[in-house]
């Protein structure tokens, strides 16, 4: 199952210095997720505003954080995004799981989903599409501008339709 | 008491240490009362004071870390109350000036004289929770807590009106690296 990656790609982070992993759980990402609970290293927030508010937090503490949520859950959190990571450059790193990729895809998803590469283009914020071969080259271009000090996204695309 | 003198109230014993104040009127009053590098004046992302501190609380656990926070915000975001209740920094003081109002957007009802938020706080672990609306239960409650265990709500009842002082003046930019090296 081409999804394990995932499980590479937390301690492939971790091992590269990012010490907090705070978001909303989403199926896409659930192997990711699943090895960071493992290793006793996930806070999973209410909502991904909170999950952004408590990163930004770590980072005033000088501490590397990344967010995870479902695109849905970044969608609702445009704002925040705006008026907090980007007004104060907070270097932050999403993973956002990408529901709706499919055009097959649940309902819900559908719409929130097209219109995806058009928020990031929206925000001006950089991404990458992450998959089980090209994971850890954009992982070092995502810890490379972390270390710029910017934001970034790493977005993993729901491959399958269960 | 009004929120600007309660704030004034609060300096006189927090002093230098780290606050996260959230947006609008509670920044601008902090700003105009004690403008310090130790203050993060969080002027967007209207909720998410609580959340700031907690990330910051959790990873300076030898630090007292102070919100700053209003009714209109964290019923914003109550479910900070549950992440903070659940990952139990024992250095996180939650203040909470509340007047039932929006003030800063013209003094729209929050709800919060209807809905005790020191009881959603208890049912969310917060270790000890205190309701206060005067200068000597300021004093005397910022006296206690030194000693006592957090998460700590105190919520501090004020009375509506407002001395609009001056905006922050300080950029976003500087207002998070001066936070940074002063912490």
């Amino acid at each position: 199952m081409t999804q394990e990656f995932q499980k590479q790609m937390f301690n492939f982070l971790e091992k590269k210095g990012i010490k907090n992993f705070i978001g909303v759980p989403d199926s896409t990402l659930k192997n990711f997720i699943k090895e960071g609970i493992r290793k006793k290293k996930i806070i999973i927030a209410t909502r991904e505003e909170e999950a952004i508010g408590i990163s930004a937090g770590m980072l005033l503490a000088d501490s590397k954080s990344l967010v995870f949520m479902q695109n849905a859950g970044f969608a609702n959190s445009l704002s925040t995004i705006t008026s907090l990571i980007q007004l104060y450059q907070f270097p932050l790193i999403f993973l956002i799981g990408w529901r709706g990729y499919k055009k097959n895809d649940a309902p819900e998803h559908t719409k929130i989903g097209k219109i995806q590469p058009e928020l990031l283009k929206s925000l001006k914020l950089k991404s990458k599409i992450v998959n089980h071969q090209n994971w850890e080259k954009n992982c070092e271009w995502a810890l490379t501008e972390n270390k710029l000090g910017n934001s970034c996204a790493l977005i993993i695309p729901r491959e399958f339709v269960d | 008491m009004i929120r600007k003198e309660a704030i004034e109230v609060c300096l006189g014993e927090i002093k230098n240490k780290p606050i996260i104040s959230a947006n609008g009127f509670i920044s601008r009053d902090l700003f105009n009362v004690k403008d310090k590098k130790t203050n993060f004046y969080m002027i967007g992302s209207m909720g998410l004071a609580s959340s700031i501190g907690l990330g910051i609380a959790l990873k300076k656990p030898r630090k007292k870390i102070f919100v700053f926070d209003g009714d209109g915000n964290i019923l914003m975001n109550l479910g900070s109350l549950a992440t903070i209740g659940k990952t139990k920094p024992k250095n996180l003081i939650h203040i909470i000036f509340d007047n039932s109002i929006h003030e800063s957007t013209g003094s729209q009802p929050t709800g919060s004289d209807l809905i005790p938020i020191e009881k959603i706080a208890k049912a969310s672990n917060y270790q000890y929770i205190f309701k206060i609306s005067t200068r000597m239960e300021i004093l005397k409650i910022l006296k206690k807590i030194k000693k006592i265990p957090g998460p700590i709500l105190i919520l501090i009842k004020i009375d509506k009106g407002n001395s609009i002082g001056d905006r922050i003046s300080r950029t976003p930019k500087n207002i998070k690296e001066e936070f940074m090296k002063n912490i």
